[in-house]
């Protein structure tokens, strides 16, 4: 098996940062440069449409039309030169405004793409702790919503406020330089209005938490009702849960409206502040026209300019406050990225060939990391090639922890494994998970179709009847080939349901195809009927061939044919032997399990031979 | 996830506007016509404003400062600062009715939908996925109500906004205003090619998205296979292909959406272009003023938000229509059971109740009942008994009417049963499901729904005699503590308990339960079964039996096989039968005794989740 390293372009680990600021510069790397071309086009087109007025129409009122100072002398040939002018910046601005966006994009889709990608391949990567202590849903909370808050950092917020800081500052140049006295009133409101459109975006936002917070209510309202339709028909509540959706969807509707109601203040109340602002400096600069103070050009000019110096200031409020948000998110996915990862290719021997299968646990304890208690204590016994040991004991007794050792899932914490005489320790990961197969006690298929699934993680081309051979093995070709599309069939949500058995033989098809040398399994025969029992039982015996099998065992059925039976109890070893020998070890556990089992047969004839 | 992907496939469909669903569109809107003629006011005069403050900028210039009038100056400024007030008065206005309109209609829709889907039969539920209704209620209603609220607004304001401009362009000079009105319809198209592109860029970056989560999903769940398999790299490597589709889409429509604009402010500065040249001579030759061509220059460059408004909500109209058609499709759907015309009171269950030759089939028409027949007398206990999907669940479903025959008939009291009123059925029946289903809100509140006026000293007994108190008491809050979401903060033991009590507080005539094939723990056992038997007492019961204790409790159990009655009698008969019941009897039986000598737990047997029972499929 060749293994292809897939290539991740950047390494999340080196934008882990305290300052939440420098730690989204660090994840800018090979897009630090777009991005800053991109606030420089922004810079360019923002002059360009400066430009425009303050020489262009400037030039036209004053120089041309005033003055009748012409181009060549030639009044038409002046008109086609102001003209091309008009063209020529608008294409100026155009472009800059397209490649800045462009390049913004640029940015925030790749960065986005690999940061995906990098946590799509670390999370899986993370050690077998980290998943069992972190809920799904959590983790598909950052990795959707908060790496979209990152993506609208960069293609939205980032370059917006550079865009409304670029034209308020290229603009304030520019009417300065028509007046200084002008300039300054102007802005008067400005920093007034920007702390306002602040506090209100702030306001706003938490209104809105609460209004949508509401629409969740009523999402789940209207759910229960669908979902429990039966109950409501039975009960005849329908009346009832009507009035139950109308008092939660007229609640959202008062939410609505009083978050309409903020942004019909806030808008015309802060129109009429920016407008007057406006005017005001309207007639400020109007009669210092008229006063000749500056020209009718100049005036033109700064009629034009004034506009994008006060009504994008608005909005800065809400990218700031949208902004914070990004900050957040970034700080929520470190917290995935910080996570150490489980080494997969350590390990100081590299076998060419495949392992013998001789175990051999020395005291072997082991505790989690989180743990206060030992769950395995002092197991010490030995296991030849190709033997079968079934483990037996109560939940939580640490059948499942002793079995997740073997392919280093967790580690041990004292004692040795010996793997043909070598320390497991010593092997990599990845070369013992390559050489023991894992049959899940609840079988796990991915939605992609059956070869697949029974292919997934074979690593190597696979010919169809190779598939066939497998599956026939695992009782489950002929049940495949009464699907619709056989081994095409696509597994799940919007393919077929398979059962329980079912599922449990395609994970043992795959298992077969991986021909481990060491296998485990989590025996769960018990959750189907008779028939599909022995069909897996049979199914399970092709597998366990020439393999060193490891059972965890939920019936005495399936100990019975074991060569070493380990009981455990509270993480020791209690008994350990073939079943000859337990069953005659008196006041054992075993004793007692296969006692009761007895008993059972015997109390079942007697029920049946009282109606008799 | 599954409700995800089910949204996405309908955002596929786009509808043209047809005559009867835009005149039904409209009809949402006649309650609050007032509302709507206000905004549609409002806006008209914001918008007229607008253009008019341009045309006073032009005044200023040409009146103000070419002649050096101060007092017209003065007096265009107070004209200037008074509109302005006005406006804001419009705009707030304009901002407060559509959107709060656009609220009312989402609730309305919302309402309407929600009452009918309390008729609609379970056969609607059943074809149904609750998803995909869910997406009927919540998002559809918003896409409508935002078409015709702030796409009306929209719409309104921009057609508007051209028009005056070009009213006033031409008032300043005609000749101009006409090289305007020739670009127009060209820069509308533009802007609705774009769209149109950027819209389906969307849809895949949409639908890849959900692959994406649905692929962080499946890793993260089957992640001990994964690691087991040493698949993390092959998965890699496959998720980057789903990361590549997604930022090409993702990249095409950022960089079309960051064209449009540009493309479309070029077409007007080549039309300023122009205005400005020939602006120029006019001039010279006195039909043009320095303030006219800075109005043209005003007026031109702020035509793009209209144009862009514009294009919006042509783009994405197609969808809301596509919404209303399937709001009003699931509006149109009329109820398969319900009352008939001359529908009469049932007076009591408790009465003969008998199936003759019922046939029954759900709408896959795969037979599920055949020819079956049964009589019950009142008071009986009836065990149901049978492999699944036998027909135990249809049955029941018939029973309650949630469905009703497709050939003969049930009848109670010697009646068919579909003469009588569905509500005075459903009245007299107390049912307790195999997954029992709870509602967010306390316990209290979820006794109460079997009897809504009933006070709080019955709903502890109804508690007490279902065996639910002793848990409840021991819960933080007791009666008040809230169960959660669906209940999900309570065990399934104790689930079934608390909707035991509520069918005990209902006082129901005819009882049914369909008993949970998962083990509780022992003693929540004996309190259910306890509970069952104060139920049962005096009443016609039905029970889908997996307990060997209500099995031999029965007075008469009935196995069910493939649609028909396999066999039926006595627990003492059908075990000296030696047919399908004493199978079914052995199994469970060795079963209980495992659990109850403590051998399951010895060995570390996981309980087998309970077999989610579909809807309709038995």
């Amino acid at each position: 098996m060749t293994t292809i390293e897939p290539t991740l372009t950047f390494d999340f680990r080196k934008a882990i940062d305290e300052n939440r600021l420098k730690g989204i510069w660090k994840m800018m790397v090979d897009y630090r440069v777009p991005y800053l071309a991109a606030t420089a086009s922004l810079a360019v087109s923002a002059l360009a449409k400066t430009l425009t007025y303050y020489l262009l129409l400037r030039y036209f009122a004053d120089d041309v039309l005033t003055q009748g100072k012409y181009i060549g002398n030639s009044l038409t040939q002046t008109f086609i030169w102001i003209g091309l002018g008009f063209v020529g910046l608008a294409l100026v601005e155009g472009s800059f405004s397209y490649l800045s966006g462009r390049l913004a994009a640029y940015t925030a889709e790749g960065i986005t793409r690999r940061l995906r990608d990098f946590l799509f391949d670390h999370i899986q990567r993370l050690s077998f702790s980290y998943h069992a202590t972190t809920p799904t849903g959590d983790l598909i909370e950052r990795v959707t919503s908060d790496v979209d808050a990152l993506r609208r950092f960069f293609s939205e917020q980032g370059i917006g406020m550079g865009r409304i800081i670029l034209l308020f500052v290229i603009n304030f140049i520019a009417i300065l330089n028509l007046n200084v006295r002008l300039g300054l009133v102007s802005v008067i409101v400005i920093p007034f209005m920007l702390l306002v459109s602040l506090w209100f975006f702030k306001k706003v936002t938490k209104r809105y938490e609460e209004y949508q917070a509401q629409e969740a209510i009523l999402s789940t309202t209207l759910q229960e009702n669908l979902t429990g339709v039966r109950v409501v028909k039975a009960f005849a509540r329908q009346e009832y849960e009507k009035s139950k959706f109308e008092k939660d969807n007229w609640g959202k509707f008062l939410k609505g409206k009083l978050l309409l109601f903020m942004h019909s203040m806030f808008w015309p109340l802060s129109d009429i502040v920016l407008g007057l602002q406006m005017l005001f400096g309207f007639v400020y600069a109007a009669t210092m026209a008229i006063n000749g103070v500056i020209s009718v050009g100049d005036y033109i000019a700064y009629v034009g300019l004034v506009v994008w110096l006060i009504w994008p200031i608005r909005n800065l409020g809400r990218i700031i406050v949208s902004a914070s948000t990004g900050m957040v998110s970034y700080g929520r996915l470190m917290e995935i990225v910080r996570q150490a990862r489980e080494p997969l290719f350590d390990g100081k021997v590299q076998p060419e060939g495949p392992v013998q299968g001789e175990l051999v646990f020395e005291d072997v304890s082991f505790m989690y990391s989180d743990g206060k208690e030992d769950v395995l204590k002092n197991v010490s016994f030995t296991v030849k090639p190709g033997q079968a040991i079934a483990l037996l004991g109560s939940t939580g007794s640490g059948k499942s922890s002793l079995v997740n050792l073997l392919p280093r899932f967790h580690e041990y914490t004292s004692g040795r494994i010996l793997l043909d005489g070598v320390d497991l320790k010593d092997y990599s990961r990845s070369y013992l998970r390559k050489q023991i197969g894992i049959v899940e006690q609840e079988p796990f298929l991915f939605s992609r179709s059956i070869r697949e699934n029974i292919t997934y993680g074979v690593g190597r081309e696979v010919s169809q009847e190779e598939v066939e051979r497998a599956a026939k093995a695992a009782a489950i070709h002929d049940v495949i080939l009464t699907f619709p599309d056989g081994y095409n069939t696509l597994v799940g949500e919007k393919g077929v349901t398979l059962s329980g058995g079912q599922k449990q033989r395609v994970t043992i098809a795959r298992t077969l195809l991986k021909n481990p040398r060491i296998l485990i399994l989590d025996d769960s025969t018990s959750s189907v009927d008779t028939e599909t029992e022995a069909e897996i039982r049979d199914a399970l015996n092709e597998l366990m061939e020439n393999r060193t099998t490891f059972i965890i065992a939920h019936r005495i059925q399936s100990v019975m044919i074991a060569d070493l039976i380990l009981v455990l109890d509270k993480g020791e070893v209690i008994q350990m032997g073939t079943h000859e020998e337990l069953v005659s070890q008196m006041d054992g556990m075993y004793l007692r399990i296969y006692d009761i089992q007895t008993r059972i047969d015997e109390e079942l004839e007697m029920e049946i031979s009282r109606v008799n | 996830m599954a409700q995800e992907l089910i949204e996405l496939e309908e955002e596929e469909f786009t509808s043209q506007l047809t005559a009867p669903v835009f005149r039904r569109i409209l009809t949402l809107l006649k309650p609050h016509w007032k509302w709507v003629v206000g905004f549609l006011v409002t806006i008209m005069l914001t918008s007229v404003l607008d253009a008019y403050f341009t045309y006073l900028n032009k005044e200023i210039v040409d009146v103000g400062i070419t002649l050096k009038d101060r007092s017209a100056l003065i007096r265009i400024v107070w004209t200037y600062g008074i509109f302005q007030l006005l406006q804001a008065g419009f705009v707030f206005i304009f901002i407060y009715l559509a959107g709060v309109l656009g609220e009312r209609v989402q609730y309305d829709l919302r309402k309407l939908l929600f009452n009918h889907l309390q008729d609609l039969s379970l056969s609607y539920y059943a074809q149904n996925a609750v998803g995909r209704l869910i997406a009927r209620v919540t998002s559809d209603t918003g896409r409508v109500s935002e078409l015709l609220t702030w796409g009306v607004v929209d719409t309104t304001w921009a057609i508007m906004n051209i028009t005056t401009s070009v009213i006033f362009m031409a008032i300043i000079n005609w000749k101009l205003a006409l090289i305007v009105f020739t670009i127009i319809p060209v820069m509308v198209m533009i802007a609705i090619q774009f769209r149109k592109r950027i819209l389906v860029e969307y849809r895949v970056t949409r639908r890849t998205n959900s692959k994406i989560t649905g692929a962080f999903n499946e890793n993260f769940q089957g992640v001990r296979v994964v690691k087991g398999l040493l698949r993390e790299d092959e998965n890699t490597k496959e998720f980057q292909q789903l990361t590549s589709t997604m930022y090409r889409s993702a990249y095409r429509a950022a960089w079309l959406s960051a064209l449009f604009l540009p493309t479309v402010q070029i077409i007007a500065a080549v039309a300023l272009g122009l205005i400005v040249g020939y602006g120029g001579t006019q001039i010279t030759l006195g039909h043009m003023t320095i303030g006219g061509i800075m109005a043209f220059v005003s007026y031109l460059t702020f035509m793009m938000w209209p144009i862009q408004d514009l294009a919006r909500v042509y783009a994405e109209m197609q969808h809301s229509i596509a919404s209303a058609e399937r709001i009003f499709k699931l509006a149109d759907t009329p109820p398969e059971v319900h009352d008939r015309s001359d529908a009469i009171e049932a007076e009591t269950l408790m009465g003969e109740i008998e199936f003759d030759h019922v046939d029954f089939y759900y709408e896959d028409r795969k037979p599920v009942l055949t020819d079956f027949s049964l009589k019950v007398k009142p008071g009986e206990m009836i065990a149901l008994v049978g492999p699944t999907g036998g027909g135990k669940s249809t049955l029941v479903n018939l029973l309650c009417r949630f469905y009703e025959p497709r050939e003969g008939v049930i009848r109670i009291n010697g009646r068919d049963y579909m003469d009588y009123a569905l509500a005075s059925i459903h009245s007299r029946i107390g049912i307790v499901l195999q997954t029992p289903h709870l509602f967010s809100g306390s316990v209290r509140d979820n006794i109460r729904y079997g009897r809504l006026n009933a006070s709080d000293e019955e709903i502890i007994e109804a508690a007490k005699i279902a065996g639910a108190h002793d848990f409840i008491v021991t819960l933080e809050k007791g009666y008040d503590q809230g169960v959660g979401e669906g209940g999900n903060l309570l065990s399934v033991g104790q689930k079934q308990l608390i909707s035991l009590a509520r069918a005990v507080l209902a006082r129901p005539e005819l009882f049914i339960m369909d008993e949970a094939t998962s083990s509780v723990d022992t003693l929540t056992e004996a309190l259910i079964q306890r509970g069952m038997e104060a139920l049962m007492k005096g009443r016609t019961s039905f029970v889908i039996a997996h307990r060997l204790s209500t099995i031999r409790r029965a007075n008469r159990i009935i196995v069910i096989e493939n649609g028909k009655i396999a066999e039926q009698g006595t627990h003492a008969e059908l075990l000296r039968q030696r047919g399908h019941y004493y199978r079914l009897y052995t199994q469970q039986f060795r079963h209980e005794l495992e659990t109850q000598y403590g051998l399951a737990d010895a060995v570390g047997a996981k309980e087998e989740a309970p077999e989610e029972e579909a809807m309709a499929a038995d």
